[in-house]
């Protein structure tokens, strides 16, 4: 199948940036970014710099890829990250348009990558359970719940991979942190620091420059862990329960 | 005194932000569904019944003006807030995507209405001043009820909406109350932390059948009093 | 070859004792002084994020650095199927010695007794620990921790947070490593590669990196350096390693002189989704807990191209179940790979290439419903479905093997010591604890055993026995070495020929699949080994890099890192020549028994194989580590 592909270009973080068109020759078997590589041989072959993209596990849990395809964060399926999109969901003479996460809090590096160690300060702020090595009681000695414990790890199964703030019409990572507030909210090792983590991690994500969260739910929509925005509202109350007592 | 400067830090925070929106916005809903039903007597053939009821507040006196004070502060509040959000939503992504599109099964909870809080919002301030302007200031003639001097606002509304462009001017605001509202009820209870899972997708229908319910009963009252009048 | 015997350091004592004899005697370091020594800590997987964050809670400096954009990221992220712990929390008769032999005899006798027993030892530590992070395991109703059975245990010791234990236990880490960093106990530096290690009078005193970002060099000075890098199975291209996986921070150090330990043993896990074209960038794994339910087959005949559910039972060939009736499809993870590849070798693969088996739950299906095998696979099947456009339930899975895991690694004594004094390596980077095969659910249990409760104490140990003169990045050794490492990346750039660092690393994987992968032979390996050394002398002559080494470009990334796995690869082929059986991973074709398992020599090979280098043109020296089995009798494993 043949495509046309137009990819933001930039060349570094302070450069204009802009789309460029590509012609590329796909299967439908490869997965995206495996269409992306074809295309960087041929640039590279060509004597162009080929297209830079962040990427790893390519089995969607590491989290790396992060592409808006045609307007939409990880592309149309859902609960799949870039990395695990086929291309048989394309047909040939398509039009492809990737562009990076577009937010203040993740400057763009080159081309598609961009700068998310604003999440790693999130979780910095907070985001654990101060537990040091050596420390800890046996595992069965608290039981938890199951209910509990499975709705803890739907929470905890985000794998920080930006999407959220990138659909999210305000950029605001409420998703992200809400997540893993939410996580260790919900179990008895996290409930002692639970009132200092909440506002320490709210207020590092809007110290990072995320805007607000406006309840569109563009987030829970291009999640590849399929999160709820149920998460955001938990965080709310969260937060008024820790500064209210 | 700590807790006072811990209760503003907490309320300029994003949370406490979307909180105070989320509170601002429920206070105005209930103003709302009171305001229509109140309205909804411009139906009844007695004009003295509206005029009545209109007087009945007006007879709270001093504390009509502390509640519209209160009111006003409230409508405000949750307008600069609103504006404030959008201020720093602009900050947060400088420019926008180059095309939109949607994954697989729609959008979710987002929508248009989601999408143009701003725009009616704004549109909504800007109409409440005429709105304000026009009945609460505006040229009504005097009438007596219960022998009592009492001001005709039935007779100004009347009035007002047999001019066709009135008219089509309020349906047009009260379409955009709509949208205001199906996105902002909804969300006030996402805001306030009201939300469990399972409530999730019934709180979303409910405000828009509630934001339905309230935009038609404002749009139809023109409607109805300038065919009444034609 | 010469055949000096290595130093295990080894504590004294039955081998249930050693552990804490070693704790019992070794050196302390005085809290006030830690905080006067750095620590560097390379990867931050489940290792390295674990003994980072441990060594700052004790009151070291750290400094942890990740190639990836984020600590997060690293590859411990992508294990699915669970961790062993020997808890015995359902009272099925499981112990330490149990998992201990267990490990033991699953690694083929092949592994170091002090270490392995270490480690079911710490075990248990192990998940204390990370339940008391929030790290979600799996439930009962009552409320506590939920087991189960895995690769073919007798007993329920594996604990799993759904398909995705090492992303939880990883977030574990990298919270306890955040937790750190919040601290300013250490600081974290992602996006920056180990280009080189810094020995200065015969101790590791720092690291050369690049940052990826800038492509500037940096010199970092530190104490000791403990390498925590993971595997290099991306030797082979294809593997289900994450993209960024590779060898070159172990690599660089082996060249400075830390011993390459048993590099041939390689895991080929059986249960991946088959390759579907020459575009395939990775392969992914299907979690072994398929084979439960799943039945393997081929037709009978060749020829037979029927779709398979057109084809009659007295046409499959479940051949698993006929060769092995006591295990059946359960057979451990080497030899369920290596009869796949008999069956395709035999013309008998299945899918549009022909390589391939089937994995089929029609059977399990009629016997327990849909629903049943929903809620026991119904995420790997939807996996399974995205990525082949195929429906398992309908049709049955097409799977084959692919290189999973590298038990070998750089060569470390019982204190997790490389020959480079003050080089500590952890993890799947070591060459320790798995012997020449590694059971299912013990990666996660070794990587973290090392990081959170091994490092902290032999780590104290070697500070507190060796004075540490002032170092200072402007030293002469940082300068040359950075220098090597510059002008390699000049190289890499300059030449400007015609192909691509993929072309090659595709070309590297092909001749280490077909000649080092399941199966090997002499004539083979003899062949690998020139092939390889044609390849390399091209890559250096006809490489093409894009762009510069002042941006951030993945190409000249990729490019250094495919220098270093061609080196690897001569020696991995060397290595598996050199052992003259089978055992586990390692399969020679000429030492097998008549059924065709695999056939260990003991009297000859009972050793650890630890590579020194040279120089590349010059034979590298063997050092053997002779494997003393104190309290378990090496014997044939069969699981017929």
């Amino acid at each position: 199948m043949k495509l046309s592909l137009k990819i933001w270009r930039q060349e570094g973080p302070d450069k204009e940036g802009r789309l460029v068109r590509y012609q590329v020759e796909a299967n439908p078997h490869m997965s995206f970014l495996e269409m992306i590589d074809v295309l960087n041989e041929q640039l590279i072959k060509a004597g162009e710099d080929p297209v830079e993209f962040d990427h790893d596990c390519r089995e969607g849990i590491c989290g790396s890829c992060n592409m808006v395809i045609n307007g939409v964060p990880h592309g149309p399926l859902r609960g799949t990250a870039a990395c695990q999109l086929h291309m048989r969901h394309y047909k040939d003479g398509d039009t492809i348009v990737i562009e990076p996460w577009l937010a203040r809090g993740f400057p763009i590096i080159k081309d598609l990558v961009v700068d998310r160690s604003a999440f790693d300060r999130i979780i910095a702020a907070g985001g654990y359970v101060s537990v040091d090595t050596g420390s800890a009681p046996d595992a069965n000695a608290i039981p938890i719940e199951k209910v509990k414990s499975d709705t803890a790890f739907d929470y905890a199964t985000c794998i920080g991979c930006g999407a959220c703030v990138a659909a999210c019409p305000n950029a605001s990572a409420s998703l992200f942190t809400a997540s893993k507030i939410a996580h260790l909210a919900l179990l008895p090792q996290g409930d002692a620091e639970r009132k200092t983590r909440v506002v320490r991690m709210v207020d590092q994500m809007e110290k990072e420059g995320f805007g607000d969260c406006s309840n569109h739910g563009a987030c829970e929509v291009v999640c590849p862990k399929e999160i709820p925005i149920d998460a955001i509202a938990f965080m709310r109350r969260e937060y008024m329960k820790a500064v209210l007592s | 005194m700590e807790s006072q400067s811990k209760l503003i830090v907490a309320l300029t925070s994003q949370v406490g932000r979307k909180y105070l929106t989320g509170i601002t916005g429920v206070l105005l809903v209930i103003f709302i569904i009171g305001h229509l039903l109140g309205n909804l007597q411009l139906l009844d053939s007695d004009p003295e019944r509206f005029n009545a009821y209109a007087k009945s507040l007006h007879d709270f006196g001093l504390l009509l003006y502390i509640i519209e004070i209160a009111l006003a502060g409230v409508i405000l509040l949750h307008a600069f807030i609103g504006i404030a959000i959008f201020m720093r939503k602009l900050k947060a992504r400088k420019h926008g995507y180059k095309v939109s599109g949607q994954k697989q099964g729609g959008n979710g909870k987002q929508s248009l209405a989601s999408r143009s809080m701003i725009y009616t919002g704004i549109v909504l301030l800007i109409f409440l001043v005429v709105h304000i302007a026009q009945f609460r200031f505006g040229p009504a003639k005097e009438t007596v009820i219960n022998n009592e001097p009492a001001m005709d606002l039935h007779a100004l509304v009347m009035e007002t909406f047999s001019n066709i462009w009135w008219v089509i001017f309020y349906v047009g605001v009260m379409v955009l109350i709509g949208f205001h509202l199906r996105h902002g009820i909804w969300s006030a209870l996402q805001s306030l932390g009201a939300m469990k899972p399972r409530w999730s997708k019934a709180i979303h229908g409910a405000a828009l059948i509630i934001g339905l319910l309230l935009a038609i009963g404002f749009l139809v009252l023109p409607i109805i009093i300038y065919v009444r009048q034609v | 070859m010469s055949d000096s015997i290595l130093n295990a350091r080894i504590p004294e004592g039955r081998l249930e004792d050693k552990w804490q004899n070693f704790l019992d005697s070794c050196k302390l370091v005085n809290p006030n002084n830690k905080r006067k020594h750095t620590i560097i800590v390379v990867g931050t997987g489940l290792a390295g994020a674990s003994s980072a964050a441990s060594l700052a809670e004790l009151g070291y400096n750290v400094k942890a650095f990740c190639i990836q954009d984020s600590a997060r990221r690293a590859h411990s992220i992508a294990a699915q199927g669970g961790i062993n712990a020997a808890k015995n929390y359902h009272d099925d008769g499981d112990t330490v010695w149990r998992l201990f032999y267990d490990t033991i005899k699953g690694g083929d006798y092949r592994a170091r007794e002090a270490n392995v027993y270490r480690l079911a030892q710490i075990s248990n530590n192990i998940i204390d620990q990370s339940v008391a992070q929030g790290v979600p395991f799996a439930r009962e109703y009552g409320g506590l921790l939920a087991n189960r059975s895995f690769g073919g245990a007798q007993v329920s010791r594996t604990f799993y947070a759904r398909g995705q234990t090492g992303q939880q236990l990883l977030l574990g880490a990298y919270q306890a490593l955040s937790k750190m960093v919040d601290a300013g106990k250490v600081e974290m530096l992602p996006r920056q590669e180990m280009l080189d290690l810094v020995v200065i009078e015969g101790k590791a005193r720092g690291i050369i990196t690049r940052n990826l970002v800038t492509g500037e060099y940096e010199r970092h000075v530190a104490d000791a350096v403990l390498l925590c890098t993971g595997g290099y199975g991306n030797v082979f291209y294809l593997s289900t390693n994450a993209k960024n996986s590779n060898v070159t921070a172990a690599w660089r150090c082996y060249k400075r002189g830390a011993y390459f330990a048993n590099p041939c043993y390689t895991q080929i896990h059986p249960t991946c989704i088959p390759v579907s074209g020459d575009y395939q960038s990775k392969l992914t794994l299907m979690s072994e807990s398929l084979r439960n339910d799943g039945r393997v087959w081929v037709p009978k005949n060749a020829d037979d191209k029927r779709p398979p559910n057109q084809i009659p039972e007295s046409d499959r060939d479940y051949y698993l179940e006929r060769r092995y009736p006591s295990f059946g499809n359960l057979v451990p993870r080497d030899v369920a790979s290596r009869n796949a590849k008999h069956v395709v070798d035999d013309g008998r693969g299945v899918g549009a290439r022909g390589v391939a088996v089937y994995l089929d739950f029609a059977d399990s299906i009629n016997r327990l419903g849909v629903d049943a095998i929903s809620a026991r696979y119904g995420n790997l099947f939807d996996m399974y479905e995205r990525i082949t456009g195929e429906n398992p339930y309908e049709k049955p899975m097409r799977i084959y093997p692919a290189v999973h895991y590298t038990m070998g690694g750089l060569w470390v004594d019982y204190h997790l010591m490389s020959t480079i004094p003050g080089l500590f390596v952890l993890g799947e980077a070591n060459f320790s604890d798995h012997g020449a095969n590694r059971l299912g659910a013990s990666a996660l249990m070794q990587g973290l055993s090392d990081g959170y409760f091994v490092i902290s104490h032999t780590l104290g140990d070697y500070i507190a026995n060796n004075s540490f003169p002032d170092v200072s990045d402007s030293n002469e050794a940082f300068a040359e070495v950075e220098s090597e490492s510059s002008q390699r990346i000049e190289k890499l750039l300059s030449i400007q020929g015609e192909r691509t660092v993929l072309e090659f690393h595709r070309d590297l994987g092909k001749i280490m699949w077909d000649n080092v992968g399941m199966s090997r032979n002499r004539e083979g390996l003899g062949s690998a080994i020139s092939e390889i050394q044609k390849l390399r002398d091209e890559f250096w002559q006809n490489l093409k890099v894009p762009g510069q080494a002042t941006t951030y470009n993945k190409n000249l990334e990729f490019a250094g890192r495919v220098a270093d796995f061609l080196e690897l690869g001569e020696l991995m082929a060397k290595d598996a020549l050199h052992r003259e059986e089978s055992c586990g991973g390692h399969f020679r074709e000429e030492y097998q028994t008549e059924e065709g398992e695999a056939l260990r020599n003991d009297e000859e090979f009972t050793y650890v194989a630890a590579w020194e280098y040279s120089d590349l043109n010059g034979e590298s020296t063997l050092h053997k580590e002779n494997l003393e089995f104190e309290r378990v009798a090496p014997s044939q494993r069969s699981y017929k």
